[in-house]
């Protein structure tokens, strides 16, 4: 028994040790000054909040549960609620460097995520802090282009091709990512940049499902350092799907007038024949009532 | 030499006599009668109360949806096949004994068919949507099956039971003359101007022999159609390929049961001895010991089978049957009203008019707690867990009112058999009569 106690002890005390331990390293880690200056190009919008929280919800919530809840997974160290003060204390470029970069347990987005759409999970966080105002970089003298893209299908080579302009002018080296949207998410096509033409090539899947006449929703993305645009636009450049009811033709499962015809015969041959041996039986028994004459 | 039928040398009229003489409304009938509709009249109160409140006066809920009303009409089906064996498969192979008792094999087919179908009335919350099977039915429903067979079932065993009656409907027009006025015109009319002609003869055997092969493919598919509404599903217990033959045998387990109380019943009360003798007792014990073997193979087939496997669902199922939550249920019905009850009967002396009754007492008692496992314990136990429900759903218990309703079953069964007892002979008089010419002239 007392032997017993003093495992208690030695574990409590391994469980403060640690528990003390993960507030050190939640604390520890450090984001380069350069990267924790960083502000966001973009101004939080309505649209960047919307976005951020469906990228958060499918990737973040697992773990850090529903902001302002603090209903967030029990795990060493705490992954925490980004509602809380603990990460609003933080500045925004120290946020977009640790979603992307990630330490430890909390994995690195860098690959799974854009710039523009790192700064889109920022902004779902910061919406849940009233007191923040946006930090936006000094942008006097800097010209942002605004672009105009177009989008076209060559089912020659199976590409989606991307002209970026800006006044007309072709735009070199910008970044072009291209995706299908679907009901409940975006599916990624692909990236590329933008050559000495202002052209981007992205290879399209021929196998691609569409709809009925093979039309998907297809948005791309263009962004170069401050300046950035979005299309969508309805292509026809997948595979046809025909659409088939799941109770088209005859099953089993289907409405009564679609029996299977096997059945149908089965059923109403035995039914038909069992009754009319019947009634030839009960007509009959009026021949017995005929033979009582007999000689 | 074949024992079972009047070892006296009993002369025609006294053979008429012995057996026409139970043709009769007397006191006892009457004070059977009386009791029989007084609990009807109780058991029916309950059933006023489900129709005015609904399927929520019984224990029924969402998961157990099917409780021991389904249980009963399995049962009652169950029961009913024995018509087929007895009168048919027996009668067309000329096995000569089950010719007295072939009879009464049929009145409890017909009243046990009959009460079947009325019993899946009782388990619709709304008994006026019944009309509904037979306007939208899917003729893949193996519920619209079932109704179709069941309905045949009747109509067959009602013609089986009357055909073959006609020479003894003659009989009763020709010498009961006391018997009210309405009784005399019904046997006149019924007995279609029987007249023992040969050509009469000639057309009854004909038409006998037709329904007798008629209703071997209809009363198979009778039972195999009941076991489809449940073999159908996608449910651990239920999902079975043998399902159709498993039901099938046992039908003939209760069938024989049922038989052999009945066989008692009018021995006894209708002083029968001499036409309902101790061998038919001993033969149908025999046929009782042949049909409960078959009905055991099944049985550990169905257990063994789907328990051998280490995690399935069926697995699960099976060992709650054996050691967890219906074990005892399941070992009563087993080993109490299977195994042990036909091992008794292997021996002679258990094979007696009364032992031999008492034992299938006890026997149809099993094979009626035997549907209620088959039945109940697999809605129990579904895919998916039982929860954020009221706490009684995660178990059944039938309520008074569904007890009142399913013994109210059993009355009508009774009052069918006795009123049809009391009108027409038990023993076929005319083939016990060949019977004994034919012995005579060898």
């Amino acid at each position: 028994m007392k032997n017993n106690k003093g495992y208690h002890i030695i574990i409590l005390f391994c469980l403060c040790f640690l528990a003390v331990a993960n507030v050190n390293a939640q604390s520890d880690w450090q984001v380069p000054a350069e990267e924790n200056e960083k502000l966001s190009p973009f101004l939080f919008d309505d649209d960047m909040v919307l976005e951020g929280r469906v990228a958060y919800e499918n990737l973040c919530t697992s773990c850090h549960g529903t902001p302002g809840q603090d209903d967030f997974t029990p795990m060493s160290p705490p992954p925490g609620d980004p509602a809380g003060e603990q990460f609003q204390v933080q500045s925004d470029g120290s946020m977009f460097y640790k979603i992307k970069m990630g330490r430890g347990t909390m994995p690195k987005f860098e690959d799974a995520f854009e710039d523009d759409e790192l700064w889109n999970i920022v902004a779902y966080i910061r919406s849940f802090n009233e007191d923040y105002k946006q930090e936006l970089p000094n942008m006097e003298g800097v010209v942002i282009p605004e672009y105009a893209m177009s989008l076209s299908f060559d089912e020659n080579v199976d590409k989606l091709v991307v002209k970026v302009f800006a006044e007309e002018l072709p735009q070199p080296e910008v970044s072009v990512s291209a995706y299908v949207m679907g009901t409940f998410g975006k599916h990624l096509l692909g990236k590329a940049q933008t050559n000495e033409l202002g052209i981007a090539y992205v290879d399209v899947d021929p196998t691609l499902p569409g709809d009925e006449e093979g039309k998907v929703n297809v948005m791309v993305k263009a962004t170069k350092e401050f300046a950035r645009a979005k299309i969508e636009k309805h292509m026809v450049m997948a595979k046809p799907t025909e659409r088939h009811s799941a109770i088209e033709g005859r099953h089993i499962w289907s409405t009564d007038r679609m029996a299977p015809i096997w059945l149908k015969i089965t059923f109403f041959v035995s039914v038909f024949g069992v009754w009319f041996a019947l009634l030839f039986i009960v007509f009959g028994l009026r021949n017995i009532k005929k033979a009582r004459e007999e000689a | 030499m074949n024992e079972t039928i009047a070892k006296g040398h009993f002369s025609e009229e006294q053979i008429d006599k012995d057996l026409l003489k139970n043709v009769n409304w007397g006191g006892k009938f009457k004070l059977w009668m009386g009791f029989l509709t007084v609990s009807l009249i109780i058991c029916l109160y309950y059933y006023y109360q489900q129709l005015q409140n609904g399927l929520g006066v019984t224990g029924l809920h969402d998961y157990v949806s099917w409780g021991i009303y389904i249980s009963n009409f399995v049962f009652f089906v169950a029961t009913s096949l024995i018509g087929m064996l007895v009168s048919s498969v027996l009668g067309m192979m000329k096995v000569e004994w089950v010719r007295p008792v072939a009879r009464i094999a049929e009145l409890v087919a017909l009243a046990f068919a009959m009460v079947a179908g009325l019993i899946i009335i009782t388990d619709m919350g709304r008994p006026d949507r019944l009309l509904n099977v037979f306007i939208h039915g899917r003729v893949q429903s193996p519920i619209v099956w079932d109704i179709a067979v069941v309905v045949t079932y009747v109509v067959i065993s009602g013609l089986l039971l009357y055909i073959p009656m006609l020479p003894d409907i003659a009989l009763c027009r020709d010498k009961l003359n006391n018997v009210p006025k309405w009784q005399q015109k019904m046997y006149k009319s019924l007995s279609l101007g029987w007249n023992n002609t040969a050509k009469q003869f000639r057309l009854m055997n004909r038409y006998t022999r037709m329904l007798l092969i008629l209703i071997i493919p209809i009363a198979l598919s009778i039972h195999t159609v009941t076991s489809w509404l449940f073999a159908m599903t996608l449910r651990s217990g239920w999902d079975s390929p043998i399902f159709g033959p498993y039901f099938v045998s046992g039908a003939f387990v209760a069938g024989c049961a049922a038989v052999i109380i009945a066989m008692f019943f009018f021995r006894n009360n209708y002083k029968l001895k001499e036409y309902i003798t101790a061998d038919h007792f001993d033969r149908m014990g025999k046929l009782l010991v042949l049909v409960a073997l078959v009905y055991v193979y099944f049985n550990i087939n169905e257990i063994i089978v789907p328990g051998y496997k280490a995690n399935t669902a069926d697995a699960k199922h099976v060992h709650e049957m054996l050691y967890g939550h219906d074990s005892v249920m399941f070992w009563l019905v087993q080993l109490g009203g299977l195994v042990i009850p036909f091992l008794l009967i292997l021996f002679k002396p258990m094979r007696k008019p009364l032992p031999l009754t008492i034992i299938a007492v006890v026997i149809l008692a099993g094979a009626w707690f035997k549907r209620v496992l088959i039945v109940v314990p697999t809605q129990l136990a579904p895919y998916y867990p039982i929860q954020n429900v009221p706490e009684g759903w995660t178990g059944y218990s039938p309520t008074t009112p569904e007890v009142a309703i399913t013994v109210a079953s059993f009355i009508l069964v009774v009052m069918i058999i006795t009123v049809l007892a009391k009108l027409f002979p038990v023993v076929p008089i005319w083939e016990v009569k060949e019977d004994m010419n034919h012995k005579n002239n060898k």
